[in-house]
């Protein structure tokens, strides 16, 4: 158990239309059976943290019907646990919530009554496996004010490293600059927004920002105060993705196809958890084909499904043909369909013979409930 | 305490000899079914489905595995504050203390338990039997006809009807005579095993039952032919759906094949009335570039390169490339080699099945080292945790045990 050290998920609102119309991103559906929350989440569980809060900004009962009481991650304590937050509009500047900092603001009593020593800052869509725990026992190895986990995205198209918060260290690892976003990149060190500091120094930095007008922890915060603070990069070599727009959506839930992200985002030594629907075992029927495919249960297959991903509950009828897609719960793929790269909502259903095509850089993406 | 207008007895405790190695180390009802439950998941989600919140689980063979899968009873919704699951092995009191003797003496030792929910009724169900039922129409009957006990009873073919416990009935369903494995049936009514009673009159025929030191504390050879003997009024319920006994490797084997029908004889994907289970923290079952896979259910965990028709395969299975399975039954987390040929066999939990073995491909032999008794039908059984080498040939009817 990490009884010193409380977690707090901030939950993004970058629009994945339509898939966000009606969620916040964390509560995304992804690898058939998750949402993309289930990974931070799991992530503190596994480190032996026992108070979580998961700061709302908006659309989030989704979100609340997912974790509900917390039990798949064993947070369903009588003490602390799962605390679902939502916003406190009073509580924030001008009641909008412009920054991460606004949310924290909102959530400030819950911070205060917290009884643990330090904390650690997560986003609800990243997708990782990591042990949390290592990262607590670094930051205070290191004496640190603050430690920020990086991967470094050596290789990635430069275009990609725009999307991130990039790290300038030195050769112990301490941050000598911090550029949020930047259009030219001066190095490979990607910030996944996992913050550890001393819940005591995450008070003061809210606190302060907020008699200021500050919005944004990162850019009125570290950066400004990086002079006199002992700011420390932790390097997670793992595999890492930061879940802000479809196509990163189709990418990550892609790469839930290859063996050696899957063995090791899935490893049994620190499970995913999430909700269970119970689900009777997905049946294949007689002229079923389903190849290199990740299939929930509850599903049955009659047609042919390649390279694709099946959340719970989807029927494909004899004769369809489903190709590089993310076909999401209980959607009805009537007989002789065909579709290729494309993403649907939970409940759409497409009627026989239709053929829906989008392309491998820009996913055919319909929303929930559509019958075509 | 508030009463409870009715409490759920299961008998859990037998040990099911006739599953030869698949029940060496776990009671018959904790015996993984269908893919993804164990055969006591069916009794305890119809028991949730049919409003009963209060459900006693009887264990006393092999209990561990069982306890520890029914734990709090959270995964049926049964962990209450009050009511809910609880876990009963027999235990030691004062000057006495002894194992269940038999299904009436089991409940009789746990009146204790009854008495503490002060129930109207008991429903005592078995922990071997695979269907879904609606407890509450059988106790709505129950309490409607005034009986003192309910016996639910469904038709049976008359050919087979000798190897039941078979209830005579009169007009109005009310049993008149019971005929355990009667030679010359007058009835095809066979009794299921499931009996609501009420509560002060179970008491009663439990408590001079245990005095009667010639009984064998049985519901089925002694209770009911005593209430009747009685003149109590004792009602037949009829069941008209899919009900199974897998009390042996072909039942369970047969069982688990009437699923994968089309349409299935018993569809465990219908969510008006879903089968409950633990579940455990397993990714969605993954398809690799050489999987072909018909006529088949897979659940979370599995990993199929090779080729698989007719069959069951329950959850983390991994299959290798150029593996053929038919009409077979892989419990959870086995693993099958790459080229091996498994047919008509029920593999056991966590074996391994060596590269390009056979498994129930090649005809029973007399001289065969595996052959048992339990293996009917030519059905092959790998005990769990078993290894079978690479290469190897298990013939037709073997039963492979670990060497102990």
């Amino acid at each position: 158990m990490r009884h010193d050290t409380m977690g707090i998920i901030l939950t993004g609102d970058e629009k994945i239309a339509p898939l966000t119309d009606i969620r916040a991103n964390s509560a995304l559906p992804i690898a058939g059976r998750y949402r993309i929350i289930d990974f931070v989440l799991s992530n503190m569980a596994n480190a032996g943290i026992v108070n979580v809060g998961v700061a709302t900004e908006s659309n989030y009962s989704s979100l609340m019907d997912h974790i509900k009481s917390g039990k798949p991650w064993d947070l369903d304590r009588k003490k602390q646990g799962l605390n679902i937050l939502p916003p406190n509009l009073e509580k924030q500047q001008f009641g909008v919530i412009k920054g991460n900092i606004d949310l924290l603001a909102g959530i400030s009593d819950y911070i205060h009554r917290s009884n643990q020593t330090y904390v650690i800052l997560s986003l609800g869509n990243m997708v990782y496996n990591m042990d949390l725990d290592a990262v607590v026992n670094a930051h205070i190895e290191n004496q640190a004010d603050i430690t920020a986990v990086y991967k470094d995205l050596k290789g990635v198209d430069e275009s990609d490293l725009t999307r991130f918060t990039l790290l300038e260290l030195d050769e112990d690892k301490r941050v000598k600059d911090i550029e949020v976003q930047p259009y030219y990149p001066k190095t490979t060190n990607a910030s996944m927004e996992i913050y550890v500091m001393e819940k005591a120094l995450l008070e003061s930095i809210v606190d302060e920002c907020s008699a200021r007008g500050d919005s944004d922890f990162v850019k009125d915060a570290i950066i400004k105060k990086m002079g006199g603070m002992r700011i420390f990069g932790y390097e997670f070599t793992g595999t890492f993705y930061k879940v802000d727009s479809m196509k990163s959506y189709y990418k990550t839930s892609m790469d839930f196809l290859n063996a050696e992200y899957r063995e090791e985002l899935f490893n049994s030594e620190r499970p995913i958890y999430t909700k269970t629907k119970d689900q009777s075992p997905t049946k294949y029927g007689e002229e079923a084909i389903c190849t290199n495919s990740f299939v929930s249960d509850g599903c049955v297959i009659e047609g042919t499904v390649i390279n694709s991903i099946l959340s719970r509950g989807v029927k494909i009828a004899k004769g369809a043909v489903v190709q590089n897609s993310i076909i999401m719960q209980d959607s009805v793929i009537e007989e002789g369909v065909e579709l290729n790269h494309v993403v649907f909502d939970k409940e759409v259903c497409i009627t026989s013979g239709r053929k829906l095509i989008g392309q491998e850089s820009y996913p055919l993406a319909i929303s929930k409930g559509t019958k075509i | 305490m508030v009463s409870k207008n009715c409490v759920a007895m299961i008998l859990a405790g037998g040990q099911g000899s006739r599953l030869g190695a698949l029940t060496k180390n776990v009671a018959k009802p904790a015996v993984p079914f269908g893919g993804k439950y164990r055969i006591i998941d069916f009794p305890l989600s119809n028991c949730v489905h049919s409003g009963i919140d209060t459900v006693g689980v009887l264990t006393q063979y092999e209990p561990l595995e069982l306890n520890t899968y029914i734990g709090n009873g959270n995964p049926w919704d049964l962990d209450r504050s009050h009511g809910g699951a609880y876990v009963l092995p027999p235990y030691q009191s004062g000057e006495s203390g002894e194992w269940y003797k038999g299904t009436a003496n089991a409940i009789y030792q746990n009146l204790g338990f009854l008495e503490g929910f002060n129930p109207k009724n008991v429903l005592i169900l078995s922990g071997d039997h695979i269907y879904k039922m609606h407890y509450g129409e059988m106790l709505k009957a129950h309490m409607e006809s005034g009986a003192a006990a309910t016996i639910a009873v469904m038709p049976v073919p008359w050919e087979e009807a000798s190897r039941f416990g078979i209830m005579n009935t009169d007009e109005s369903g009310q049993i008149v005579e019971f005929e355990e494995k009667p030679a010359e049936p007058k009835s095809n009514l066979a009794s299921m095993g499931i009996y609501i009673f009420k509560y002060d009159v179970l008491k009663k025929y439990l408590t001079d039952d245990e005095r009667d030191a010639s009984s064998s504390n049985d519901f089925g050879k002694n209770i009911i032919p005593k209430m009747l003997a009685d003149g109590e009024k004792m009602m037949s319920y009829r069941f008209e759906g899919y009900w199974k006994d897998v009390g042996t490797i072909q039942s369970l084997w047969e069982a688990n094949m009437d699923l994968i029908d089309d349409p299935p004889k018993f569809d465990l994907n219908d969510r008006s009335w879903i089968i409950y289970s633990r579940n455990y923290a397993l990714m969605p079952h993954f398809m690799g570039d050489t999987a072909e896979v018909t006529r088949s259910t897979v659940t979370e965990g599995c990993s199929i390169e090779g080729k698989i028709d007719h069959s069951v395969i329950f959850s983390g299975v991994k299959v290798g490339r150029g593996a053929v399975i038919r009409d077979s039954v892989i419990m959870p987390g086995a693993v099958i080699g790459k080229g091996a040929v498994i047919e008509k066999s029920v593999i056991g939990p966590k074996a391994v099945i060596g590269a390009e073995a056979k498994v129930g491909v090649n005809h029973e032999s007399e001289d065969n080292p595996y052959n048992s008794k339990y293996c009917t039908h030519g059905i092959v059984l790998i005990e769990g945790g078993a290894e079978v080498a690479d290469g190897a040939d298990i013939r037709k009817g073997s039963m492979v045990q670990i060497e102990d």
